[in-house]
């Protein structure tokens, strides 16, 4: 402790003064290796792709890039399409969740703690499986169609149609809608309503001049996230949209598989730019926008069924009620539909038939159908490999994004970029670049299918873990790592001994979320495993579902039961964080 | 916490043969050497300065305060001293070594903050044996028996296995105090610790900390925005402001000779007069006085404020010169002093033991502290007639 002793101990020897300065930068180390693990999965991907769109046979040319720009289908059937849809889709989101922020907010009924963090599910949910539900759901011999059928109504079309992708756009953005308008509404001060109705407002005024100024930039942040992920929405369009309607995301993976990378590749930057553009807006908006934590006054919740039923208070419950029935048909239908689809035989009747056929085709099938089991281990090996990269990488990033220094700004944007640019695009790169090999100083630098899906994935998860940690990070006084310091520990030390045993259940939430990710991530994997035989349970959903619906939606129960189990970690140990 | 607990958690025994120990290692014959200087300190966070070329120096075994108002740099002072920060310019030295570039854990301090800053992963005992992972336990104690000294020096015995969370403000506080004495801390550093709690706690949590100090002679830093409290604990305080050191002196020393105007009116109460020397008095009260006391060589002024004449004893000045000066509430007196003024009341608060009467004399609203005795109340709005003693007015800068 004392000087004297600092100094014995930096004359111990040089192998141990080197391990101290180790320790003393192992966070600046550690940072830096983030950085490169950034730079080379996913700056240097994007960017292989940018070159793409403009290099020609090594010469710049602007051709591709113009060709989409001015043509009359991409702008128009394509480009328009995409922010059409997205708008609808923002539309529907806020139409289902707000309703569910007010009831959250202000209603006191039983379940009401499990629904809120049934919120966090469709982070979770691979959203190839969530369409597989909806073509359940909605297909020609689909739930909805034998229920209508059942009282005598007509079958109606609503699979490759907007309709059907703005609903399960719905699914997945609707919760967000409501946690994060949630977590604003439940932050009001009861007493600023009091404070207005003492001075005169009715209960509307006091609503319109004091809750909702403080509601309406959370509408915002929920509004313009729900845009960003539509805009970038893939898997969803491709089994609900087919061919026809086609997001950029979807046409650029068609071009890719037709192997037309540069036409892909200009398409994709246009989207890419978008996206940033928007990401752009987003971030600053949010940062000027911070909704303060929960209120210590919090406004008071009433009881949804009413002590007295006047005409108001019996339309209001009505009204819940009506809720509640399109909740439920818009969320547990389409997840009860595939369990029930994946158990249905031709015949409308009970059977395992599609479970037996994947177990034949994991005996019997040849090399290039798809397996179940490699499926499962794939995802499971790719989900373990993300693991590794993506929690050291996501905790870094929290450590660095709630420190004070220069250029933070900088970092928070770069850090969160991989937010805003779509997994086709990554992949697209990967694949390009470091898949079909890089020259490195004459030497060909090469990784394969395998170590690309983990980059990928890493890259796409690991803003999850950051999420979930940076909140409980910044919330840690600074004077614990302080006292720390003061009491002999090196700074990495304070970091072991203090901050990572206090934000531990975020690290573990931060950790399933990432897995949970791995585990249903599509974009970059279809594009990374087409032909190299490392297709993960989504892919093998998405080719199953090319031929027969039966063996797909068993498929997608094997996916549902891996997932609920990253859902029940994530719920265990955190997720009641509103910032997601 | 039952009281029996209490009691039995304060046998002396053991703290004084730690105190014994201690003592004999630590000080040295013959003297206080200086333990910690600043020299020249700034700070500087873009264009705002916290710290503007601070300079101090800290004997031996010292209980030294900072004080100041909020952002007057005082816990950016202490922040520098462990390490914390990095002074912009100028050095910080322990012992006469420059402690630039020592990271805080090679430095032997132990802080303590305002709001404790406990482990809350950890329990009591683990919290106070967290700096013994870093250092052997100073004497020839292993670590468990190290951290039962610490607590029992604290008058917390047996609350090893409490968590900090399930503990009052007051009990957390002594906590990070025994936490941050057990390595045996070169220097101990106090940021504002008692702010958090009330004010009858603070009073008896204050009297503790000054005895552990005293029993284990380690030489203190101490921040505070509390200037009476400064006053009741320091051996030495420093007043800052704005960034800047004001003063430096004992308590006694800042509370009867403020340098500057600022500490005049941080510490303590007091009334800080303009005024115009009209005349020099060189001799005059030396031929009056009792020839035993030191008076003989008295100088004084007399001092124009206003309409008013004032004859300041003590004071050199040319006539025309500016001059400042105070006089403390309790030095105002009631129908007496040699200089008079009348001044109308409007305010008046009773204090028990005395009553605070503000006056407005002049358009300056002035101090004044009477006892209380009992039954006379004095009516705003009322004429007032103050004096005091040519020798209880102070100058300042």
């Amino acid at each position: 402790m004392s000087t004297i002793e600092t100094l014995s101990e930096a004359t111990k020897g040089p192998v141990r003064s080197a391990f101290h300065a180790l320790e003393q930068r192992l966070l600046s180390v550690v940072a830096v290796l983030t950085a490169v693990v950034l730079v080379v999965l996913f700056y240097y991907p994007v960017a292989t792709v940018f070159a793409d769109a403009v290099l020609e046979d090594g010469a710049f040319t602007l051709e591709p890039l113009t060709a989409i720009l001015t043509s009359e289908f991409y702008l128009v059937d394509i480009i328009w399409f995409t922010a059409k849809q997205a708008f609808y889709s923002t539309l529907a989101s806020l139409a289902l969740g707000l309703p569910a922020a007010w009831l959250f907010a202000r209603f006191e009924f039983p379940g009401r703690e499990t629904l809120r963090s049934l919120t966090i599910l469709p982070f979770v949910m691979p959203s190839i499986m969530v369409a597989i539900g909806f073509v359940a759901t909605f297909g020609r011999n689909g739930t909805l169609n034998r229920a209508l059928s059942v009282v005598g109504l007509p079958p109606v079309e609503l699979l490759f149609t907007l309709e059907a992708i703005v609903i399960a756009h719905a699914f997945y953005n609707a919760p967000l809608v409501a946690r994060v308008v949630t977590a604003a509404w439940e932050s009001v001060d009861a007493r600023a309503v009091e404070t207005a109705r003492s001075l005169g407002a009715n209960p509307r005024r006091a609503f319109r001049d004091v809750v909702l100024p403080q509601l309406l930039p959370a509408i915002g942040i929920g509004a313009t996230l729900t845009f960003i992920f539509t805009f970038a929405s893939f898997p969803i369009v491709l089994a609900l949209g087919g061919f026809q309607l086609a997001t950029i995301e979807v046409f650029v993976f068609a071009k890719v598989r037709d192997l037309a990378y540069a036409e892909a590749a200009s398409l994709a930057v246009v989207e890419t730019v978008i996206s940033l553009g928007l990401t752009v807006v987003y971030l600053s908006y949010e940062a000027n926008q911070r909704a303060a934590g929960g209120s210590a006054n919090p406004l008071p919740r009433q009881t949804v069924i009413p002590t007295r039923w006047t005409p108001k208070a019996t339309l209001r419950t009505v009204g819940i009620a009506a809720y509640a029935l399109v909740v439920g048909l818009v969320f547990v239908v389409p997840i009860a539909s595939m369990i029930l689809a994946s158990v249905t035989g031709a015949d409308g009747g009970l059977t395992l038939e599609h479970y037996a056929f994947l177990a034949e085709r994991q005996a019997t099938g040849a090399t290039f159908q798809v397996k179940p089991l490699p499926a499962i281990g794939n995802s499971l090996l790719f989900a373990a490999g993300t693991l590794l990269v993506a929690v050291p990488m996501g905790v870094t990033m929290a450590v660095l994004t709630t420190r004070r220094y220069r250029g933070r700004t900088l970092i928070d944007a770069l850090a969160m970029a991989p937010f805003a640019v779509s997994g086709i695009v990554v992949g697209l790169g990967l694949l390009r670049g470091l898949v079909f090999g890089v020259d490195v100083f004459g030497t060909t630098i090469r990784v394969t299918g395998a170590l690309a899906i983990v980059a990928a994935h890493s890259v796409s998860a690991y803003p999850f873990v950051t999420r979930n940690v940076a909140p409980l990070f910044s919330r840690l006084d600074d004077r614990l790592v302080e006292s720390a310091r003061s009491l002999g520990a090196t700074r990495t030390r304070a970091l072991l001994d203090v901050e990572l045993p206090l934000v531990w259940t975020g690290v573990v939430a931060g950790a399933a979320f990432a897995v949970a990710i791995s585990i249903g991530e599509f974009d970059s994997t279809i594009i990374l495993a087409e032909g190299a035989g490392r297709y993960t349970m989504p892919v093998a959903v998405e080719r199953l579902l090319g031929r027969r619906l039966g063996p797909a939606t068993a498929m997608g129960c094997v996916l549902l039961a891996v997932t609920s189990v990253s859902f029940f970690v994530v719920d265990r140990f955190g997720g009641r964080w509103g910032e997601l | 916490m039952s009281d029996r607990q209490e009691q039995e958690s304060r046998p002396t025994s053991g703290t004084e043969s730690y105190t014994h120990r201690t003592k004999t290692e630590r000080r040295e014959p013959g003297g206080s050497p200086v333990k910690l200087e600043l020299d020249g300190v700034s700070k500087r966070y873009g264009t705002a300065t916290a710290l503007d070329s601070v300079s101090l120096s800290v004997e031996e075994g010292e209980f030294f305060t900072l004080v100041g108002p909020s952002g007057c740099g005082k816990t950016t002072t202490l922040r520098c001293i462990a390490g914390f920060e990095s002074p912009t310019d100028g050095t910080v030295r322990f012992d006469g070594e420059s402690m630039d570039g020592v990271p805080p854990e090679a430095r032997g301090v132990g802080v303590v903050f305002q709001n404790y800053a406990l482990f809350p992963h950890m329990t009591v005992g683990e919290n106070v044996a967290y700096g013994l992972r870093f250092a052997d336990p100073p004497g020839d104690v292993s670590r468990d028996e190290r951290v039962t000294e610490l607590l029992e020096l604290v008058d917390l015995a047996g609350f090893e296995d409490r968590e900090p969370d399930s503990l009052s403000g007051g009990q957390q506080q002594r906590v990070a105090l025994a936490r941050a004495l057990a390595p045996g801390p070169d220097l101990l550093l106090l940021d504002e610790p008692m702010s958090a709690l009330d004010a009858r706690l603070r009073e008896r949590l204050r009297r503790q900390v000054k005895r552990i100090q005293s029993e284990l002679g380690v030489t203190t830093v101490y921040v505070t925005h509390d200037q009476s409290e400064a006053l009741a604990v320091s051996d030495r305080v420093a007043v800052l402001n704005r960034g800047r050191v004001e003063q430096v002196g004992t308590p006694r020393e800042v509370y009867h000779r403020p340098k500057t105007r600022f500490v005049a009116e941080f510490v303590g109460e007091n009334n800080v007069l303009d005024g115009v020397v009209t005349r020099s008095l060189t001799g005059r009260r030396g031929q009056l006085a009792d020839v035993v006391e030191s008076r003989l060589e008295t100088e004084g002024v007399e001092v124009g404020v206003g309409d008013q004449t004032f004859v300041l004893d003590g004071v050199d000045g040319d006539v025309g010169e500016a001059i400042t000066f105070c006089v403390r509430p309790e030095d105002l007196h009631l129908d007496a002093g040699e200089n008079r003024i009348r001044g109308t009341v409007v305010e008046t608060e009773f204090q028990g033991s005395a009553t605070r009467i503000r006056f407005d004399w002049q358009g300056i609203e002035l101090t004044v502290v009477v006892a209380d005795d009992g039954n006379e109340t004095v009516e705003l709005g009322s004429e007032l007639d103050v004096g005091f003693d040519a020798d209880a007015a102070h100058v300042v800068e």
